[in-house]
């Protein structure tokens, strides 16, 4: 896969391998924070931030984490590095604060971070993983932007806050709601499929070089073991 | 072996770099938090006090307020902006106001209730730059009166506490605890606990007779003033005048003995009329139930708990009450119930059959106050028939 070159590294995360679109990971922030603009955003930008920190240095620790303890140790640092931005953000952006909530704190334990500390990080060099973070953190940003513009333009008739007045009559309540939330994420997860259709890595072989996490795996099948065991029960 | 250790050390390190970085963010961000939210709790002090400046919490453990006081800021000039909690129609109602150095309210709001009508929203402008007996004046709101009235008298406990927070005294203690205090200070013997005496027998000059628990004596009411009665019947005051009018009026009263009146003996007393009974100086005694809240036709079961109002009636044979009490009810809480307090039957002593309309009704209460004066009205007809009349038609 040509996925090893810095710029590949860093546009993966957009499209082709979208955290929330395509990897379908961090779902739970992805339904609870994309009812308004501002709130995906803000919530995008932390969860980037925690994902460039810490899979740098995750990788700048590769070498000296045993294997044994390598979970707890990634969870020890996203965990700092997600207080350390609640702090921040706490101080600095208040109104935010308020809105985003316990999901904020919920960034420990997003899958993409620990996915990507996993699956990258351990794995790559620091540059390398800084990239691939701020990929991801984009890719996730621009997923619940997209989202939640959608969600709060038919929802509330309004974007980031701004009223939308010829939208008011067209109002759909339940966009605003779970279901609403829902049914946006699986017509935009569709929409990805559809332009990347050809590009994007298919799921629907169990092997490996279907998985979107193929280029830089080393796990040599280890885990499409796991998953026959999974199927065969 | 070896590899345990170092992981060990690799996880206890990265920890402890964590914990020196957190701690390094959170000493930057801790006041500037700290402050944030300083000035959202202040937000809500200027509502009710734009002019105040430097809002500083006072210790209120330090000193003894009225029991509705959770909170109290000091400000600048002088002013307080106290937080209370309080009790309207059904759960906490918590108010915040502030009161200026001169004892004026700057303004009251009401934070979080679970009122019904919506009334205490805006009730609290009201209050803005009035005293304390300008506050007492103004006006409850019809059909939100137990709302409207604990806010009032949340506003009064905000100005004693000022008050009391700038080092004055006021007497904080509710009517029940002043009498209380009065009761124990006429007769000590009485150890505190005394039962108000149900009258039978025409007493003149005297307010109310309290006897206490322990047998110890008694205590009679007159007007502002407590006079204890001990076990022999003597007065405990200097004033020989009132004494000796005590000790006979209070002759009269313990010396009074009741007799059971047979009612078959007699057509057209009604049935809710349970008993009655006569004492030797002629006075009648009437135990009667009244029908109370969802009575339609008059004298139906309460619907709720299908419990009577049960009162007792004392009458003079010329059918002037002397004493009400209400002995038992099961109306709904905080409204009905209202007529089980001394406010509400008090009221109908010394009412006869021509007045006793004239009685204040319980707000929000309205069947419960007919079916109360349905049964006051029946005991006025069944003395009239005891006493060989002939009652009047409904």
């Amino acid at each position: 896969m040509k996925n090893n070159s810095n710029l590949g590294i860093l546009l993966k995360g957009i499209i082709k391998e979208n955290p929330v679109l395509v990897l379908i990971l961090g779902t739970c922030p992805t339904l609870a924070t994309t009812t308004n603009v501002v709130g995906a955003f803000g919530m995008g930008i932390a969860a980037l931030t925690v994902l460039v920190c810490s899979n740098m240095l995750i990788s700048l620790l590769r070498k000296i984490i045993p294997e044994t303890v390598r979970i707890p140790c990634y969870i020890v640092i996203i965990a700092g590095f997600v207080t350390i931005v609640e702090m921040i953000v706490h101080a600095y952006f208040p109104a935010l604060y308020d809105m985003l909530g316990v999901y904020l704190a919920l960034i420990t334990v997003n899958c993409i971070i620990l996915g990507r500390a996993e699956m990258f990080a351990g794995k790559n060099s620091v540059g390398k993983s800084a990239l691939d973070g701020l990929g991801m953190g984009i890719g996730f940003t621009l997923a619940l932007v997209a989202m939640s513009t959608v969600r709060e333009v038919l929802g509330n008739a309004s974007f980031a806050g701004i009223p939308i007045p010829f939208m008011e009559p067209f109002k759909i309540e339940i966009m605003t709601k779970a279901p609403g939330g829902m049914l946006v994420y699986g017509l935009l997860i569709a929409l990805v499929f559809v332009i990347t259709r050809g590009k994007a890595p298919l799921k629907k072989s169990f092997s490996c070089a279907g998985c979107p996490s193929a280029g830089h795996c080393t796990a040599s099948g280890a885990c499409n073991t796991e998953v026959k065991e999974e199927q065969a029960q | 072996m070896k590899s345990s250790i170092k992981s060990i050390i690799v996880l206890v390190g990265i920890c402890t770099v964590m914990t020196v970085l957190l701690a390094l963010v959170n000493s930057i961000t801790a006041p500037i938090i700290q402050e944030n939210q300083n000035a959202a709790a202040n937000a809500a002090l200027l509502e009710v006090m734009p002019e105040g400046k430097n809002f500083e919490q006072v210790d209120i453990s330090a000193y003894e307020l009225p029991a509705t006081v959770t909170q109290a800021h000091k400000e600048e000039g002088g002013g307080f902006v106290i937080q209370l909690t309080t009790t309207g129609y059904g759960s906490d109602f918590v108010i915040i106001c502030g009161v200026r150095a001169d004892g004026t309210i700057s303004g009251a709001k009401c934070l979080s209730s679970t009122e019904t009508l919506g009334k205490e929203k805006t009730y609290g402008e009201n209050f803005t730059d009035k005293n304390a007996e300008q506050v007492a004046a103004v006006e409850t709101i019809s059909g939100a009166t137990k709302t409207t009235q604990a806010y009032k008298n949340a506003v009064n406990d905000a100005i004693n506490a000022a008050i009391i927070l700038a080092g004055g005294s006021v007497d904080i203690r509710t009517e029940e605890e002043i009498l209380a205090d009065n009761l124990a200070a006429a007769l000590p013997a009485g150890e505190g606990k005394f039962t108000k005496l149900f009258i039978v027998e025409v007493i003149e000059g005297i307010d109310a007779v309290y006897t206490a628990d322990n047998g110890k004596g008694s205590v009679c009411v007159v007007g502002e003033t407590f006079v204890g009665i001990d076990e022999t019947g003597k007065a405990l005051t200097d004033d020989t005048a009132l004494a000796a009018k005590l000790e006979a009026q209070m002759q009269i009263i313990t010396a009074s003995e009741q007799t059971p009146v047979d009612l078959t003996a007699y057509e057209g007393i009604h049935k809710n009329i349970v008993s009655v009974s006569k004492t030797a100086t002629g006075n009648y005694v009437l135990e009667v139930k009244g029908a109370g809240y969802g009575i339609t036709g008059g004298d139906e079961y309460h619907p709720a708990s299908g419990e009577y109002i049960f009162i007792r009636v004392s009458m003079t044979p010329q059918g002037k009450i002397i004493d009400t009490l209400t002995v038992s009810q099961k109306e709904t809480d905080n409204i009905g119930s209202v007529c089980a307090d001394e406010k509400f039957y008090g009221q109908f002593d010394g009412k006869t059959q021509a007045d006793y309309d004239s009685v204040e009704g319980i707000s929000g209460a309205t069947l419960t106050t007919k079916g109360y004066k349905q049964a006051i009205l029946r005991c006025f007809e069944a003395v009239a028939i005891l006493e060989g009349g002939v009652a009047n038609e409904e």
